[in-house]
């Protein structure tokens, strides 16, 4: 069918495209313009018209998820369902996330944390949820097998050639690192770990770690850089942490999980763990500036209740005492575990918001908003519904300063965000949530609109209300059909999981049968993620390594 | 493959006809048992949804016992393989978890991963006498049962009490592990002595690293606990009558339910080995079960249909207690063409038609 969006703003900063025009789209692509009748022909007039929004980092599914809803039963409210999917009202159920994210426009979202221990009941999450294309980021870092190897100093194919391994069976996406060593490390009875601390009976550091497997995902070619979550999250001082982090990569590729959680400097030098922190926004922009080759995720604070979800464990024990209410949960697992914290982000709190002032700093300082994108690190920072508040915030001074003097004064005192006049465009919003996110995981044919790109569509009506605008899309194509209308739901479909089509090595997997079966008495194939363990078919897609 | 409706055995189709007649003339059904691969379990709550049911696992006990503690007070928990891996201590609390195959396993292993490696492993009982085979250093139970017996050690442990009491002494070669584990049964243990255990947990972690270790029951209920949550968003005991999943586990508790006289059918799903409830066939309701069982006979249920056995004549994914995960099990004979899933959507389906030639 060959439709015709007309009329409409297009943005389409891949393109240098911010102008009234068409956009044409024929089985499930976009393509050039048409001399052809349309088909169908979307009057979109006065709206805004953009390619979907992809989510690099927002916690979807896995143990740690599942238990965050049992934690915290009452975060989320069901409400009685219309006609449609019988689940999308359930709050925080996977119909719900799926339903929430293609209102808002997104048609791709991508779960960072899946351990391969738990690679299974992972994905039959992810597959759970409707409307968007999905995916997940295998975890390693913390897994006694790669820290033996490390130990051993066994080089770096072999390093390779088990996360080659672990990327296949478990059907990841790409490859993350949550605190490397700190889990171990806290088993062993640290509470704290830097970037160069030792980790007790390996050896080993995080950088260490890290860096073996930054090698290890240039080396296989993984489109998204390795994902990292640094030492010291959310301490006065994280700053130097990721500093030092960004500076170890030494120019290779390197993401930035949460980059505002990080983006605290310590106020007095003296007595930095107790005299509280000061935005470190300006020093991580100009550490960027200097280091092309990362990208950081916000992790934008947004106000509220919610809960903590990390496989940072030493972080998360750590964090036991600031839970609100006041229950938690920690896990020591087969590698990292996991941490679920409640957390009440108050908004005449002076930490809340100077949390939050940093994170909109650190967005507004940014001249590459491609590699500066929007999350809320959910659910940690806050929900994922709340991007159009936050689009607003960016887009609007006026918004900004409004709420900002229902806020506490820590932020004038402690950040630089006051003084900021730049409000975002709309390319500069696609960047964000489109063009910044698909680029970084290697979704060549996502976030922009054109010729041949997938027909993920998001159309908004052109409205000064930003959280209006981008809360209920006029209308979202996914790959060619519309999914949603006026903020409504009307056809639930499957999209598909995002997998790495990545090649294993046998010796690699004789070597790991071996190991499993010493370590849990079963084998690769308990860890294993086959098509006959999903209820529907044509479940994976796979995405093509760098050549 | 088997199939009876009231007693005589049909084919698979009369019986998926004969159930949604009966479920499309209910009330307020009830969903029950749910001791299945995933993709059946997932299928049973579309149709729970669909037909306004509630729904109760039969590993509903066990899993409450944990459910409440966690939500009010939380946890700090870990695996089988981090406790064979790690543990220079174990304590095993109550009877039931001796039952279980990892106790041998922790008995005849010693750490070998982090810093207790080389360390012999202390093994520790608080109120378990059934096992004599297996040594151990043994502490008896105080009369209160159990879980006072809990708040008695965590008191030692906290220095509200003192003493060279058998209780001091197991409180000091608690705090003194560098990696310990309670390995308990919550249902034995009861949702207080749960709670009690859980806070004796964090707080050995002021000191040292020490984690809960609770026995899966033998029913799938930790691998359907996560689809509830992922589906529902909520832990297994809901109800659809609003057509939102209402969660409340003692309004669905399914026994209960029928005890009240609630519930006007019921739809048993057990393609594994589950304790058929007593009330099966008292009131209007279908059995599916795995072919073989004592359960696939035309006396079981109004109707009953046997299917795949995962593991056996049919794949699941379903929970696997030494992983502590789900893991996908591939049929190990030949599969047979019945599967819980197929057979619920098959009624499903029916339903939707009944609903819609009756507009």
């Amino acid at each position: 069918m060959l439709i015709r969006i007309q009329g409409g703003r297009v943005v389409d900063p891949t393109a240098g495209r911010d102008a009234v025009g068409d956009v044409w789209v024929e089985n499930g692509r976009i393509v050039a313009t048409s001399e052809r009748t349309p088909d169908r022909t979307i009057d979109a007039t006065g709206c805004v018209v953009m390619a979907g929004g992809v989510e690099v980092h927002s916690h979807i599914a896995g143990g740690n998820v599942v238990m965050s809803r049992l934690l915290l039963p009452e975060l989320y409210t069901s409400e009685a369902a219309p006609e449609g999917h019988p689940f999308a009202h359930a709050g925080g159920s996977a119909a719900w996330i799926g339903a929430n994210y293609a209102r808002m426009g997104y048609t791709v979202a991508v779960e960072p944390a899946m351990p391969p221990a738990n690679a299974l009941a992972t994905q039959l999450e992810l597959a759970d949820i409707p409307l968007l294309d999905r995916g997940a980021l295998t975890v390693m870092g913390n897994d006694d097998q790669l820290l033996q190897l490390l130990r051993q100093r066994e080089g770096k194919a072999a390093v390779r050639d088990l996360v080659a391994l672990s990327v296949a069976t478990s059907r990841g996406l790409g490859v993350k690192c949550i605190n490397a060593g700190g889990a171990s490390a806290f088993k062993d009875g640290m509470l704290k770990l830097s970037l160069d601390e030792e980790i007790p009976v390996y050896g080993l550091s995080t950088r260490k770690i890290m860096t073996a497997l930054l090698d290890a995902v240039e080396e296989i070619g993984v489109p998204h850089p390795l994902h990292v979550h640094c030492n010291n999250l959310g301490i006065p001082g994280a700053d130097e942490s990721f500093v030092d982090t960004l500076e170890a990569a030494e120019g290779r590729r390197i993401h930035f999980a949460h980059a505002q959680f990080y983006a605290y400097g310590v106020t007095d030098p003296e007595n930095p763990a107790t005299g509280g922190f000061r935005s470190a926004a300006e020093r991580i922009t100009e550490a960027m500036e200097k280091h092309p080759n990362a990208t950081f995720d916000v992790g934008q604070v947004a106000f509220g209740q919610t809960v903590t979800i990390s496989l940072d464990i030493l972080r998360q024990f750590a964090g036991r005492k600031g839970a609100n209410p006041k229950k938690w949960i920690v896990t020591a697992g087969d590698a990292e575990g996991g941490g679920v914290v409640p957390f009440l982000y108050k908004p005449r709190g002076a930490v809340s918001s100077l949390q939050w002032a940093i994170g909109l700093e650190l967005m507004l300082l940014s001249k590459e908003p491609e590699r500066t994108i929007l999350t809320t690190d959910h659910p940690n920072g806050g929900p994922f519904t709340d991007y159009p508040h936050i689009i607003h915030l960016l887009m609007d001074k006026e918004k900004r300063d409004r709420e900002i003097a229902g806020l506490h004064k820590v932020i004038g005192e402690r950040s630089g965000l006051c003084a900021i006049e730049r409000e975002y465009t709309f390319s500069e919003i696609a960047q964000l949530t489109r063009s910044g996110p698909a680029k970084l995981l290697g979704l060549t044919d996502r976030g922009h609109l054109r010729e041949g790109a997938r027909a993920d569509v998001a159309i908004y009506r052109d409205d000064r209300d930003r959280t209006a605008m981008f809360a209920r899309a006029k209308l979202v194509l996914k790959d060619g059909v519309t999914i949603v209308e006026d903020g409504e739901v009307v056809a639930w479909r499957s999209g598909h999981t995002l997998e790495l089509n990545v090649e294993s090595d046998k010796a690699m997997v004789a070597r790991s049968e071996i190991y499993l079966q010493d370590r849990y008495g079963a084998g690769l194939e308990s860890f294993s993620v086959p098509d006959e363990a999903f209820p529907k078919a044509d479940v994976f897609e796979e995405v093509a390594c760098l050549s | 493959m088997a199939a009876w409706v009231k007693g005589g055995a049909t084919d698979a189709d009369a019986a998926v006809e004969a159930a949604a007649t009966l479920l499309a003339s209910a009330r307020t059904p009830i969903v029950a048992g749910l001791c299945a691969e995933l993709s059946a379990v997932r299928a049973a709550y579309h149709l729970a949804d669909l037909i306004g049911a509630s729904v109760d696992p039969v590993a509903g006990p066990a899993l409450y016992a944990e459910l409440g503690p966690l939500s009010r007070t939380g946890a700090m928990l870990t695996t089988p393989a981090e406790t064979l891996g790690r543990a220079d201590a174990v304590l095993i609390v109550g009877n039931a978890p001796w039952e279980r195959a990892i106790v041998q396993e922790i008995a005849e292993s010693v750490p070998t991963r982090g810093r207790a490696a080389g360390a012999e492993r202390t093994l520790l009982s608080l109120g378990g006498t059934r096992n004599g085979a297996t040594r151990h250093v043994a502490y008896p139970a105080e009369a209160g049962g159990l879980a006072v017996s809990v708040a008695h050690l965590r008191a030692y442990l906290k220095g509200h009490l003192s003493g060279e009491t058998a209780y001091g002494d197991l409180a000091k070669r608690l705090s003194s592990a560098q990696y310990g584990v309670v390995l308990y049964d919550p249902e034995e243990l009861g949702e207080l002595g749960v709670e009690m255990l859980q806070g004796m947990v964090k707080d050995l972690n002021e000191v040292t690293r020490f984690f809960a270790l609770s026995v899966s029951d033998p029913y799938q209920g930790r691998a359907l606990l996560q689809l509830s949550a992922w589906t529902t968003g909520q832990a297994p005991r809901v109800g659809f009558g609003r057509h939102v999943p209402e969660h409340d586990p003692w309004r669905f508790d399914s026994a209960r339910q029928i005890a009240a006289g609630e519930a006007d059918a019921a739809l048993w799903l057990a393609s594994l080995p589950a304790p058929r409830p007593d009330w099966l066939g008292t009131l209007p309701s279908i059995a599916i079960v795995g072919e073989g069982s004592p359960e696939a006979t035309g006396d079981a249920a109004e109707i009953v249909i046997a299917v795949g056995v995962p593991g056996e004549s049919a794949g699941g994914s379903v929970w696997n207690d030494r992983r502590a995960t789900i893991t996908y099990a591939p049929a190990s004979g030949q599969a047979t063409a019945l599967t819980a899933a197929g057979v619920l959507a098959a009624i499903q389906d029916r339903l939707v038609q009944k609903k819609g030639a009756s507009c």
